[in-house]
């Protein structure tokens, strides 16, 4: 039995772990105790790793659709067939009609290449991936990044929002340990979970408030408590522009006790350090980009040195959501993480890819679901991210053509008209880049699963059935092109990143902002969703609810399978969490069916209570929120992504 | 050296449905020594192997008097339930057993014998009933209440229209909601022990149901003077093995699969107490 | 009990002829950095001067995942066990580990034996190697699963100044000194004067880890434990199942069927108590439904004087995995402190 050093290919986090290899098959996965990262410790998806990869449902041989049926066929049927059909609508409808998504689960050098294939194979400029979209790695300026170590010599952690123990145990351990070395804990969140529960300091968030409370903590720094000293100046204007300031107005708005914001200042003042953690649960609400950009002014006050050193931990949901920006899978930007108006950039890659290749703007996914007649999908899952899902769903259908490379028969390679199939994180080279911006190297413990292939791989045999070949024989070869092309890159090495660990790098600084700058974030009043008596509850999306439980590769999982289809099995229509005294108001029994009803329309849902959620609020996974129809959806002005947004319900028995 | 994972091949040799989600299945050994060797009491269970979909413990549910086959009574649920409800008469199925303790029996001879019994709770009790009314003579008397949710829900319809009329077995039916056509009695099998009229110091209640019904009846049972080690009932449990090695059934000190499933009222309480 | 010296000149020979015999097993620094027990395929392998491994042995006698029955549907249904027939020796491997495997030998022995633990056990031979360093975690000493032990191995080895002591501790380690007698000699009073003094010495660098587990087997056997200590419990682990994965006492398993073509493979891999839906019955109900609930059922099933009866002492061995590997604050050393004095404050 052999032992492979690699990481797993789950969350952000990037733990290290050992996927155990006996007779050409991987039989067991173990940690990595000497892992920076996770040290020695693994979650339940991490010690499973190893059921994705030998695993019955693993797609092993291309398929073509042929009338209702998805058949297998071979490499060389299959990818003539995607050829032939993408070349048809570039014909027809010209480059802008094709769309390109890429994976937060993927590799760099799937990515990059993913890129290139875009932009110069096809020749589109949309590029996007649904999980980066969503995400903001334009608002947390890299020089408040942290990594998790700062976690383990900070006094005070401030967790907004995200639940570690659900989405990042590898994050999480760190906050526990923290705890025992005395380091104090505000947690600021709508459900009280179990961290919540071990705080120092609570802070119950109401939706929409996410960051009218931040206004108020900095009002109470900077004004009550004159923190910024003789320096009051340079923060002026972000004083100035707090639409709540004082803690009893923003008690009376929000329901946040006054009380507990004052011992949170007193927290935040007493500390030396202070780290903040927040994850896709505030990032992926309607106040998403003003939130993180308002904890991005703290960071900004500890650089002033006014308070205490604030770094910035943005816990990403999955393994490569970091390699996806760095690598340019998003609208307006190429390789690098530079924008498609970097003329520099422009030229850097027209050398290393022979020539011009097409450098706008393109469409964001939730137009190009929609807006384009073919698309080509890399292990993305619209279906988990971009809201009113079943729309984008009928528009898919009417797609003329869509090809999607993944593991698994997912509902999107359903649909699809051309299926091939990817190798595992176990079975090829690749790097991963954590939340910490650490790129980490996958290495190879087994052969590929039937005749699956690398996903960079599948993009260089399909560029070559497109007559537009690319030069790469190996994943070492794409990313020694990575790293002369993305700057923060530069330097590294297949063998540079060793056996474990890998090695941190450091993006280039988006936004130094001042404080006038930040002075509009925290300016005017968020609009706070309003019940009544027609629709007396709000129903928020929450990603940090059992977010792994019907992705593809989890619920495939042959033992620990079970642990996530169950919610599944036993909420069919999705899963709708009260607090028990709402649940006796309203006379719902725990595991009977309801009846949501918004004003947009109405849903079932099985019923779940606990004692996390407070009263007046139901939440529902975000993964299942995108599937209803009845949410809110917001155009988020800053960003123009559409969000979710709590929306005012009501809830009844079925007959 | 043997192997008690190791599943001998049936046949199904009948499928009758009890309900819109339960049936009956009557399994036989193919090989005539496996067949012989299966000796089995009343509360013992079997691991049935669906192969392909997986294994799953169901309670033996007849006597095995007089036949060289045996029946399960299953619900459709779970992976394994349903793979089993699309196999027909003629297809092979896996069995591993007989496994777990039994009803005592000769140990309550000249006992009067109380079934109160709840919906698929029947299934167990099946195999102890019809042993017991074989040999009456050994006991007092034998009283059967069962119930189920309406009369829809009620199993081993043939079977509860004889038990009805059978001399030296007083059998009671209720159902807790009529639907057309009912005219028996009405309310939980709970309502029907009023009917016991003996000493029931002199008693022993064989308790089987959904968990509410059990902890009502046993309330009621304790409340008319049943010793705590004379009231007796079955568990089930989650189980991956059936032999107390992959330790999924335990709860407190106990192995439901080794120790059970058959447990009195006492050793249950001091389960959990162990473990509430 | 006999005892022998083996030289230190000697030693890479005795290696050699076990590596020729069967598989060893021994502790290997991996490129990771990690030490690992593992197949050696030449004496240096061996990293005699290593603390812990990462993994107990349990994975040799219980793999993660390992396939026992094998069914054939084509014509006559065929069903056919499959078993791991190997010779293994674990050489160098650490007190608690060898502990561990004793635990183990309690549940798939006994009245109904597990053939495929037993057919991997009986062809197995544990030359333990005592402890004199504990490394970061451990308690062995409060486990009683170390450093030194007094029985459960085949061969029991300390390095002395001249070589290695060999303790024979069974027929089968009496074999093996028998067949290599030509490179070991007996053992002289001086010899176990310093393992003596060796294992004294040991006590103490290891005595100063506690984990009170035998003031928590107590209030665990009564059920005097307050549900409070549970419930705050259940906030202290985000289910992640290490500790029980890590544990060399832990051995829950989940049984599955997997079709390959005309083929179904029934395959059983490690299972978590911790896990929730661990005790979930077909119907939905379970009866662990809480967090708190199955910390409370793992900790009773490690520590409770009724299963320390039933498997012949109880389950902690002291190796300190669980306190490495937690992903929360949910391990031994916390669980048991907290079942003495309720969990402090925070």
């Amino acid at each position: 039995m052999a032992e492979i050093a690699t990481i797993c290919p789950y969350c952000g986090c990037g733990c290290g772990l050992h996927l155990h290899v006996s007779d050409g098959r991987v039989v067991g996965t173990g940690p990595v105790r000497a892992h920076p990262v996770s040290k020695g410790r693994l979650c339940l998806k991490g010690w499973h790793a190893h059921e994705i990869v030998d695993n019955p449902a693993r797609l092993a041989r291309p398929l073509v659709r042929r009338g209702e049926a998805l058949e297998e066929t071979s490499w060389e049927e299959a990818l003539a067939h995607a050829a032939q059909g993408l070349q048809a609508v570039l014909q027809s409808a010209g480059p802008q009609a094709v769309g390109v998504l890429g994976s937060a689960r993927c590799a760099n050098e799937d990515n990059y290449l993913l890129v290139r294939f875009a932009r110069s194979v096809l020749g589109t400029p949309n590029v996007d991936c649904s999980l980066a979209a969503y995400s903001l790695p334009e608002y947390v300026p890299d020089a408040s990044s942290g990594q998790l170590a700062d976690l383990d010599d900070s006094d005070l952690i401030l967790m907004v929002g995200a639940e570690p123990g659900e989405e990042h145990p590898g994050a999480g351990a760190r906050v526990y340990r923290a705890l025992q070395r005395g380091a104090k804990l505000v947690t600021a969140s709508v459900r009280k979970h179990a961290l919540a529960r071990l705080a120092d300091v609570h802070l119950p968030l109401r939706l929409g408030a996410e960051t009218a409370w931040l206004g108020s903590l900095i009002h109470v720094l900077l004004v009550e408590r004159r923190m910024a000293g003789a320096k009051a100046e340079k923060v002026a204007a972000l004083v100035a522009g707090v639409a709540d300031p004082n803690p009893a107005a923003t008690q009376s708005r929000t329901g946040l006790p006054a009380a507990a914001l004052q011992q949170t200042a007193d927290l935040y003042q007493a500390a030396g350090k202070v780290t903040v953690l927040f994850s896709s649960t505030l990032v992926f609400s309607p106040e998403g980009a003003r939130a993180v950009r308002a904890l991005a002014s703290l960071g900004w006050l500890g650089r002033l040195g006014i308070g205490p050193e604030v770094v910035l931990l943005d816990l990403l949901s999955r393994s490569n959501l970091r390699g996806c920006w760095d690598m340019g899978v998003r609208p307006g930007f190429l390789p690098g993480n530079c924008s498609v108006e970097d003329s520099q950039a422009v030229q850097r890659l027209q050398e290393a890819w022979g020539g011009p290749f097409a450098s706008g703007r393109g469409l964001p996914v939730w137009r190009m679901i929609g807006e384009t007649q073919a698309l080509y999908v890399m292990g993305d899952d619209p279906s988990r991210t971009l809201p009113e899902w079943p729309d984008k769903q009928a528009a898919l259908r009417k797609l003329k053509f869509l090809v999607v490379q993944d593991m698994f028969l997912s509902p999107l390679a359903a649909l699809a008209h051309v299926v091939l199939p990817a190798a595992s994180f176990a079975e090829r080279q690749g790097t991963w880049t954590n939340l910490e911006g650490r790129v980490q190297l996958a290495r190879p413990a087994v052969a590929p699963m039937g005749e699956a292939r690398a996903d960079w791989r599948i993009l260089v045999d399909l560029s070559r059935a497109m007559g537009k070949p690319m030069p790469y024989q190996s994943a070492e070869d794409v990313f020694a092109e990575i790293t002369r092309v993305v700057p923060a890159y530069g330097g590294l090495s297949y063998r540079a990143l060793g056996v474990s660990g890998g090695a941190r790098v450091v993006g280039p600084a988006h936004h130094e902002e001042t404080g006038e700058q930040l002075m509009p974030v925290l300016a005017g009043a968020s609009s706070l969703p309003e019940t009544g008596q027609q629709f007396p509850l709000l129903l928020a999306a929450d990603p940090s609810l059992g977010p792994w439980d019907d992705e593809v590769t989890t619920s495939a999982m042959l033992s620990a399978g079970g642990e996530f289809t169950v919610v599944s099995r036993e909420n069919p229509n999705g899963m709708l969490c009260l607090n028990p005294a709402d649940a006796r108001k309203y006379n719902l029994r725990p595991g009977a069916t309801v009846q949501v009803t918004s004003a947009k329309g109405a849903e079932r849902m099985q019923v779940r209570t606990s004692e996390e959620v407070p009263e007046g609020v139901a939440v529902t996974p975000y993964h299942h929120a995108t599937r209803l129809g009845i949410m809110d959806i917001v155009t988020e002005a800053d960003t123009g992504r559409p969000v979710i947004a709590a929306t005012p319900v009501s809830v009844e028995p079925v007959k | 050296m043997s192997n008690p994972y190791l599943p001998d091949i049936t046949t199904i040799k009948r499928v009758k449905p009890e309900t819109y989600d339960t049936t009956t299945f009557t399994l036989q050994f193919d090989e005539p020594k496996a067949r012989e060797q299966f000796r089995y009491r009343p509360g013992q269970f079997v691991e049935v192997s669906v192969f392909g979909a997986g294994e799953a413990p169901f309670c033996i549910a007849s006597s095995s008097h007089g036949r060289d086959d045996f029946d399960i009574t299953v619900r459709k649920l779970g992976r394994v339930t349903q793979a089993l409800h699309q196999l027909d008469a003629g297809a092979q199925v896996g069995v591993r057993g007989p496994l777990g303790n039994w009803f005592p029996f000769e140990e309550v001879g000249g006992k009067h014998v109380l079934f109160v019994v709840g919906g698929l709770g029947l299934a167990p009790l099946r195999p102890q009933i019809q042993d017991v009314y074989r040999q009456r003579d050994k006991f007092a008397s034998v009283t059967v209440l069962y119930g189920a949710r309406t009369p829809e829900d009620l199993i081993y319809r043939d079977e509860l229209e004889q038990w009805q009329h059978l001399e030296g077995m007083k059998c009671l039916l209720t159902v807790d909601v009529a639907t057309d056509g009912w005219t028996g009695n009405v309310g939980v099998v709970g309502s029907l022990l009023p009917n016991v009229k003996w000493d029931v110091s002199q008693g022993v209640a064989f308790v089987c149901g959904p968990p509410i019904m059990i902890n009502f009846v046993v309330r009621d049972l304790v409340g008319m003077g049943f010793a705590e080690d004379a009231i007796i009932s079955t568990l089930e449990r989650h189980m991956r093995c059936g032999i107390g090695k992959c330790n999924h059934c335990i709860h407190g000190d106990k192995y439901i699969c080794l120790d059970g499933p058959v447990f009195t009222c006492l050793q249950m309480k001091a389960m959990m107490e162990l473990e509430p | 009990m006999s005892a022998y010296l083996l030289p230190w000149d000697r030693l890479e020979e005795l290696v050699g002829r076990l590596l020729k015999a069967a598989e060893v097993i021994a502790p290997r620094r991996l490129e990771s950095g990690d030490v690992f027990y593992g197949a050696i395929a030449s004496p240096a392998e061996v990293a005699w001067d290593y603390r812990s491994a990462v993994e107990p042995l349990k994975r040799f006698l219980l793999p993660q995942r390992e396939p026992i029955l094998r069914f054939s549907t084509n014509g006559k249904l065929q069903v056919e066990p499959i078993y791991d027939e190997k010779d293994r020796v674990f050489l160098g491997v650490r007190s608690c580990d060898v502990s561990g495997v004793g635990v183990l030998d309690a549940m798939f022995g006994g009245d109904i034996e597990d053939p495929y633990y037993m057919a991997r056990r009986r062809r197995a031979t544990f030359i333990a190697l005592t402890c004199q360093e504990p490394d970061e975690h451990c308690f062995c000493v409060c486990g009683d699963g170390g450093p030194f032990l007094k029985k459960g191995y085949d061969q029991q080895w300390t390095a002395l100044g001249e070589g290695m002591l060999v303790e024979v501790g069974s027929e089968k380690g009496q074999a093996l000194a028998d067949s290599h007698s030509d490179l070991l000699s007996q053992a002289e009073p001086s010899h176990i004067g310093e393992r003596l003094r060796l294992a004294k010495e040991a006590e103490t660098r290891f005595g100063d880890f506690h984990s009170y587990i035998a003031a928590a087997m107590r209030k665990l056997s009564m059920a005097e434990v307050p549900e409070e200590v549970w419930e705050k419990g259940a906030d202290h682990c985000v289910e992640c199942g290490g500790c029980t994965f890590l544990c060399p006492t832990c051995s829950c398993f989940t049984v599955t069927d997997r079709r390959e073509g005309d083929v179904v493979l029934r395959e059983r891999h490690w299972d978590a108590c911790m896990y929730s839906c661990y005790s979930r019955e077909a119907s939905g109900h379970n009866p662990r439904a809480t967090r708190a609930q199955r910390v409370r059922g793992r900790f009773f099933h490690k520590l409770s004087l009724q299963w320390a009866q039933r498997n012949g002492r109880h389950g902690c061995v002291g190796c300190g995995r669980c306190v490495a590997t937690c992903e929360a604050w949910g391990h031994m050393a916390a669980v048991s402190e907290a079942i003495r004095r309720g969990w402090e404050s925070e």
